[in-house]
């Protein structure tokens, strides 16, 4: 069963007026790990597959009500929640899935129907409809960063309100000094004794310990990961790479999660990975790819002769934590984000990426409603066609394909790169199928 | 060697054809609902134009949103790619080329080689374009190229507060209820066009000399309040609607 037969499996499976009874099944789970089994040789790695099982396997537990689940936006230090053995849900990811399989229209009517403005960052939207339309296991408990992201708390404290349950929000300052790393420390600490109090546990520092020590083996096992990929031709596809977003959401502090990263460093560095015979172009690519199955990522990867050699999702900027002092150490790591700081921090970190991975040109992906992202786009293109690199800043939606023009998006995406053409003496335009590998 | 460069808008289809970077001649055709029909009207018409065989053309280069569906051509080029070659091609000190067509307005940044290094495409909607025009002359009653002529007899400029092409053609309707001049009224929609485009080229950052492309280019009335707006004088080509298959043309070797 081939990797494309496997969604077109899932979704027939989700499709359907039974499709909230389907979803919100343990043993819809189970059997689909079952069917992953038989899916496992044509996964473009082991590292995919042990993603794509983990991912299952945990939304399976989330359903099954035998264990609370804490639902954590992107970004929150999910390992406070490991470390409880609690199971963290991220509904961010959940909604990519959603997107993936073709039912975020749905979703996205019923949150606009509920009042959602479609200006609105459509994960937000998409998970609001979800919830309320039953497709996602019910939390004992919501848990938000302010950080990067202003949509999330403001949405799950709504959500908190539908479902009846508690919610916590990290409020994380627009600083970095030792004040703000106390007060994020301490709100951690706070948090974590609450979760153990709603999970009627016991808070257990060593297991708080042992998934730090998952989290530093994710970090190492990921840079690791990371120096491997400066190999030219690239032995990783970007667009397979931000298809481990549920790694990065809710992965860190799971030893499935580090494990992930060790299986795709072992497959680069036994040269099980072959790059394109052809790398025209190598990319770096800014924020996250539409979910949804259209043209675009296929066009880019798969018949421009472009490559995105390196993705800024990826980029490990927290650094090691501590296992003996793990409140300040999480509360370092979410205060080192390279976004959450003035936008010469953003600027400097990808031009440190864009010399290291070699690449013609990079791609902001402008997600629509993200004003984070967003918001500095046009000062970072600014200063980085000032460092003489060519930027573009492509205007999409992750997951509403209601916002994406096909033809203009492609022909933004072919006009960059004629002019990356134009700057390697390349011939200018090429057939549409010429550079298919 | 002769070679041609086809360029497949949604209004209309261009092709020119080249000899020793000399026009030999050019055609406009209506692209209507069959692009690729289009594209082979206007390749006949300009081989006739120019009494020359399909078998004496070299090279051909088909851009336009329609690019793909031509047969005929050997490569594709984006239509960005293919106005900024031709507008250096007309005047190599042009370093903003402002290119508004029937369903998209684009602007352009070139180098002083003539290469594009950036450019900024407005495609999410009808306002500004070419088609805004087409339908606000058609709530006037007027053919589209006569807009620019009927604005002359214009002492003020109405004012058209919606940019949406839907909402402004309601406000067009109003305006002609109430007794406003239709010629006040058309100055109001160049200007709301010129308002438009000049975000586009804010936004990119406006580096003289300007050159505008496309059809709309051919209306005086757009071009003098988009020239009001940005305080710069903006070139016209003889025939800006041909400047993308000239780029294709010039690309085609």
């Amino acid at each position: 069963m081939a990797v494309m037969e496997f969604r077109k499996f899932l979704r027939d499976l989700f499709e359907g007026e039974h499709r909230k009874r389907i979803l919100s099944s343990p043993l819809t789970y189970q059997l689909v790990e079952r069917a992953l089994k038989l899916a496992r040789g044509s996964f473009p790695s082991q590292a995919s597959y042990m993603m794509a099982r983990f991912a299952l396997a945990q939304t399976g537990r989330a359903f099954s009500r035998r264990v609370p689940v804490v639902w954590t936006s992107a970004f929150f230090p999910v390992e406070i929640v490991w470390g409880l053995n609690l199971c963290p849900f991220s509904p961010e990811v959940a909604a990519a899935f959603l997107a993936s399989l073709g039912f975020a229209e749905e979703a996205l009517d019923r949150a606009e129907q509920a009042g959602y403005s479609r200006d609105l960052c459509s994960f937000h939207r998409l998970i609001a409809g979800a919830a309320l339309l039953g497709y996602l296991p019910p939390p004992a408990a919501l848990v938000a960063s302010t950080h990067l992201c202003d949509g999330a708390p403001l949405l799950f404290q709504n959500l908190a309100a539908f479902f009846r349950v508690p919610f916590h929000v990290l409020d994380v300052p627009y600083r970095a000094d030792r004040d703000a790393e106390a007060y994020v420390a301490e709100q951690l600490a706070e948090l974590w004794r609450a979760l153990a109090d709603l999970a009627e546990r016991k808070p257990e520092p060593a297991g708080l310990a042992e998934a730090i020590q998952n989290s530093n083996r994710f970090r190492a096992n990921l840079l690791e990961v990371n120096e491997l990929r400066c190999r030219v031709p690239a032995p990783v596809r970007g667009s397979e790479m931000l298809n481990y977003l549920y790694l990065f959401f809710a992965g860190q502090g799971s030893r499935e999660a580090a494990e992930v990263f060790a299986c795709l460093a072992r497959e680069i560095g036994r040269g099980e990975r072959e790059g394109k015979k052809e790398e025209r172009f190598r990319i770096l690519w800014l924020h996250l790819k539409p979910f949804y199955k259209g043209e675009l990522m296929d066009f880019i990867e798969n018949k421009s002769g472009a490559v995105l050699a390196f993705e800024e999702m990826s980029h490990v900027y927290w650094p090691p934590l501590s296992p003996g002092d793990p409140f300040p150490s999480l509360a370092r790591k979410v205060l080192s984000h390279f976004c959450y700081k003035p936008l010469e921090a953003r600027t400097a970190t990808v031009k440190m990426l864009a010399e290291k991975y070699r690449v013609d040109g990079i791609v902001h992906f402008s997600h629509w409603g993200c004003r984070q992202s967003v918001g500095g786009s046009l000062m970072l293109k600014d200063a980085l066609q000032r460092a003489g690199w060519p930027v573009l800043l492509l205007d999409g939606d992750c997951l509403d394909a209601r916002n994406e023009a096909t033809g203009g998006i492609l022909t933004r995406v072919q006009a960059f790169l004629e002019i990356l053409a134009e700057r390697k003496n390349f011939r200018v335009g090429e057939r549409h199928d010429h550079c298919r590998n | 060697m002769i070679t041609a460069g086809i360029d497949v808008g949604s209004l209309t289809t261009e092709a020119v054809l080249l000899q020793d970077r000399e026009i030999l001649a050019y055609s406009i055709v209506k692209t209507g609902s069959r692009a690729r029909l289009a594209a082979e009207q206007a390749f006949e018409e300009v081989l006739e134009k120019a009494k020359i065989k399909f078998s004496d053309v070299s090279f051909v280069v088909a851009t336009g949103y329609g690019r793909m569906g031509v047969p005929f051509a050997s490569r594709q080029v984006t239509e960005i790619t293919c106005h900024g070659r031709g507008a250096a091609f007309l005047s190599p000190r042009v370093r903003t080329v402002i290119d508004i067509g029937g369903q998209d307005s684009k602007v352009i940044r070139l180098d002083e080689q003539g290469n594009v290094v950036d450019f900024l495409m407005n495609d999410k909607c009808a306002a500004g374009t070419g088609r805004f025009l087409e339908v606000m002359a058609q709530a006037l009653e007027l053919p589209v190229t006569a807009l620019g002529e009927a604005e002359r007899e214009a002492r003020r400029a109405a004012e058209i507060s919606s940019m949406c092409t839907v909402f402004a053609e309601s406000e067009v309707v109003s305006l002609i209820a109430q007794g406003v001049p239709r010629a006040e009224i058309i100055r109001g929609l160049h200007r709301a066009v010129a308002a438009r485009t000049t975000a586009l080229v804010s936004r990119l950052g406006l580096v003289p000399e300007v050159m505008m492309t496309g059809g709309v280019a051919k209306n005086p009335g757009v071009v003098s309040a988009l020239s009001e707006k940005l305080g710069v004088e903006i070139f016209v080509p003889p025939e800006p609607q041909i400047v993308g298959a000239l780029g294709a043309a010039l690309l085609a070797r």
